[in-house]
């Protein structure tokens, strides 16, 4: 087992000698983050504790209803837990940079393994679970249950987790031997994401807002009670499940089974497993390195190529062009994209405007106002994954644009009009589009085809430029960059930059729509107001183009590769 | 062609180099040696324009690098001692990319990038995905990409490292033509052979300094007391006690 021990150590040595970073700034991004963190967990702790709270209060079914909620639960965390691991499992134990030297070491190929299984364990669960517990809190709250519900939580969450982590890396090991690592990964994400796609438009146009109607509300609930489908006794969520709901009850004894079945499941699939990776691993490593060559041998020069444009920003387009479409993980998430536009739009369409006692006009108005703070919101979470990262796509090639002739303010302008126009594109789009459904005026339209044009520029130079900051160039997936402290910054700039621009128009807005609502002059100054506020926020969202990409240029000059 | 003056380098506490100074003209092959860790990647990087020197001024072809980066860097052919590369794109789109960045007139592109190409026995992978490479084939394809617009001054870490036999023989051969056109050739590298073989002048840089710079003759009869060869002049000046930290140029 030592060696085993002896393979984890370079994982667990930065953590262990760490040098405290006494930089402000350090302190800084580890307090953000842990309010961050902190407030998210607390949010699902108390939306948690209120439905349960809620249910629990109707007579009859409320306990069947929360016992039914913990089954989703427990059903849901499994399915994530084993996306999650099989994602971890097929990168540690196929595609990380470090298995060239793991596997040159004088080791076992089933003691590699079992330390990869450990990291697999660790990095494909931590998230699931530390975010369940808000809601298993809530739930020994709710049914008054203390030590001993903790007691069993902890012997069920630890296998349960184990378990899944087991069971992916033994699926991966044997799958790995018929499709190559990397071609798996691609195809496991893509449908992955189309089933995420799939359920998400499901739930939706299933429109879930019917069940605030009381009448709607009740029938569905009876139903759910009603429903008596026992679930799959062979899945470990079942077990889970049974056993938690036991110490619940409070009947903890009745889950000892269950816990047990949880243990020695782990045990019985890393025995399995642990006993095949000495014939399966390695020749999966093998034919991984030797997968995803797909050989064209047409001579040089006999593929051409027609562009309107010329010079750098012809070389850094195609580029960015044909990384963007060669790339799977990429461009698949464009479906993600396209999902929340059709969600987007389909929301405006059903909204039962007739129903609300306000004028129709004024709520249209108002509707179509706030719809550019929604419409400018998706546009961040856009700018987010795709502008945010394109510096750091260029990963360990950015020597290339280092040693170029080409300016770093010309690398970043370029950078910016190529993600600039489809963004523009698409936020207009969707502004349009409902605001066509909602039927406003012409000045409004205006209004939000303008602001949109005037802001679409900010939000995305903020993305660029502040995703030059600390760009990770070493990154193995630059999309992650925007889950660091500068993509935090960045989403919470750009949302307090929309809120800024908003806010300066919605005085004048408002008098306007009032005056006209009830057929009054506009009030005395409303002209210098508006004008005021139209300068303010035209100066607003200048700065935001030009200073987040300034910075941005000013400390990637200084950065060395 | 590339002057160094007074060049410092610091990392937070650490100083990487101590005013290095240095005069390389035109047509020359100068091999920079030294230990691992002695400052050649830093100088080479600072020559290149990609990282800039705490103090001092880096001149290339007259041009000075932080007052006119984009037209010092248009002079340089930079090729680096790791292939890093875009690994979506196939071999003859990152010359075009190269040449589009470099302004290579359109005409004149495919003749060259496919000549280039065949120079270094890479005709039949210019229409393949970079990532299909192997690592001297990377190596070779920037090679390829660093001599597309004609530089005046080639600035290369370490240049044989990943090639072949034949492919080091032909690098060897291609920089002496290049000294002979009257480009500028400052490479680094651990191959002393190479640098015995190809170079007009050497400098051995230690700890940040430059402890001793001329063609090899002057290295071996001057400062080295009558070494043998390169390998000798390198130990005796790198391994001595005090490491001849005062030493100055001798050529």
């Amino acid at each position: 087992m030592s060696s085993v021990f002896d393979l984890i150590k370079p994982r667990l040595w930065p953590v262990v000698h760490r040098r405290p970073n006494t930089a402000a700034r350090s302190y800084v991004r580890l307090a953000v983050m842990t309010a961050v963190a902190g407030a998210l967990w607390i949010g699902i702790f108390l939306v948690s504790l209120r439905v349960l709270t809620h249910f629990s209060t109707i007579e009859e079914i409320g306990t069947l209803l929360n016992y039914k909620l913990l089954n989703m639960l427990m059903v849901t965390s499994l399915a994530l837990l084993v996306f999650s691991d099989i994602l971890t499992a097929l990168s540690k134990l196929y595609l990380a940079r470090d298995l060239p030297l793991v596997h040159a070491l004088p080791v076992p190929a089933h003691r590699i393994f079992l330390a990869r299984w450990m990291e697999i364990s660790f990095d494909g669960s931590w998230m699931v679970l530390a975010f369940t517990l808000p809601v298993f809190l809530a739930y020994g709250m709710v049914f008054e249950q203390g030590l001993i519900f903790g007691l069993v939580l902890v012997a069920v969450l630890v296998p349960f987790a184990l378990l899944a982590a087991t069971v992916s890396s033994l699926l991966v090991l044997v799958v790995v031997i018929i499709i190559p690592a990397n071609r798996m990964k691609n195809i496991f994400v893509l449908l992955g994401l189309l089933a995420f796609v799939a359920v998400y438009l499901a739930i939706r146009m299933a429109r879930p807002e019917q069940l605030v109607d009381p009448e709607v509300f009740d029938s569905v609930l009876t139903y759910v009670a009603s429903l008596q489908t026992p679930s799959p006794p062979w899945l470990p969520s079942t077990w889970a499940y049974a056993a938690l709901q036991a110490a619940l009850a409070p009947e903890p004894h009745r889950g000892l089974l269950d816990i047990a079945l949880l243990w020695s499941g782990t045990g019985f699939f890393l025995f399995l497993a642990v006993g095949l990776a000495d014939r399966l691993y390695f020749r999966g490593y093998s034919r991984t390195q030797a997968a995803g060559r797909k050989f064209r041998r047409r001579p040089a020069g006999t593929t051409r190529r027609h562009s309107r444009f010329t010079g750098p920003l012809r070389a850094l387009l195609d580029k960015e062009l044909k990384t963007f479409w060669r790339d799977q993980t990429q461009w698949s998430q464009i479906f993600l994209i396209m999902a929340l536009v059709v969600i987007y739009v389909y929301n405006f369409k059903v909204l039962p405007l007739e129903k609300s006692p306000l004028p129709t006009v004024y709520l249209q108005n108002l509707l179509a106002f706030l719809n550019m703070g929604l419409a400018l919101f998706v546009l961040t979470a856009v700018t987010a994954r795709f502008a945010f990262p394109a510096v750091c796509s260029e990963r360990e090639a950015f020597w290339v644009i280092k040693t170029a002739p080409i300016s770093i303010r010309s690398f970043l302008w370029i950078k910016f009009g190529i993600y600039f126009l489809p963004l523009l594109i698409l936020t207009e789009g969707l502004i349009v589009i409902t605001n066509l459904l909602l039927n406003v005026t012409p000045v409004m339209m205006g209004l939000s085809v303008l602001t949109v044009f005037g802001m679409v520029p900010g939000i995305v130079a903020l993305g660029i430029g502040m995703g030059a900051l600390n760009p990770n160039f070493r990154t193995e997936n630059p999309a992650q960059a925007v889950t660091g402290f500068d993509g935090l910054l960045f989403m919470v700039l750009s949302t307090a930059f929309i809120g800024a621009v908003l806010a300066l128009e919605a005085g004048p807005v408002y008098h306007y729509f009032l005056s006209e609502l009830r057929g009054r002059p506009l009030p005395p100054h409303w002209f210098l107001r508006t004008w005021t506020s139209g300068l303010l926020a035209v100066l607003l969202c200048l700065a935001a183009a030009v200073v987040p990409m300034a910075i941005g240029q000013r400390r990637l000059e200084r950065r060395g590769i | 062609m590339i002057e160094l003056h007074d060049i410092v380098k610091t990392y937070g506490s650490h100083k990487a180099l101590h005013g290095l100074n240095l005069s390389v003209p035109s047509g020359e092959i100068f091999g920079f040696i030294g230990p691992n860790g002695a400052g050649k990647t830093t100088t080479i990087k600072i020559i290149g324009g990609i990282m800039a020197p705490t103090a001092g001024t880096v001149q290339v072809a007259g041009i000075d690098m932080a007052r006119d980066p984009v037209t010092a860097k248009q002079r340089i052919g930079f090729i680096p001692d790791r292939p890093y590369l875009y690994e979506k794109l196939t071999g003859m789109e990152f010359l075009q990319f190269t040449a589009d960045v470099y302004g290579v007139p359109a005409a004149d592109f495919r003749t060259q990038a496919v000549s280039l190409l065949k120079m270094f026995a890479l005709a039949d992978w210019g229409e393949e995905l970079i990532e299909s490479y192997s690592h001297g084939m990377k190596q070779r394809l920037i090679m390829c990409a660093a001599l597309l617009h004609d530089p005046e001054v080639l600035v290369v870490d370490e240049p044989m490292v990943g090639l072949d036999p034949v492919a080091i023989r032909m690098v060897k051969n291609l920089f002496r033509d290049l000294a002979a056109r009257g480009v500028t050739v400052f490479m680094s590298t651990h191959t002393l052979a190479v640098a015995e073989d190809i170079c007009d002048r050497i400098g051995i840089i230690h700890r940040g300094r430059l402890i001793a710079e001329g063609t090899l003759d002057d290295l071996r009869r001057d400062i080295a007391g009558g070494a043998p060869d390169l390998e000798a002049v390198f130990i005796n000046l790198t391994q001595s006690p005090a490491d001849n930290p005062g030493q100055g140029a001798a050529a």
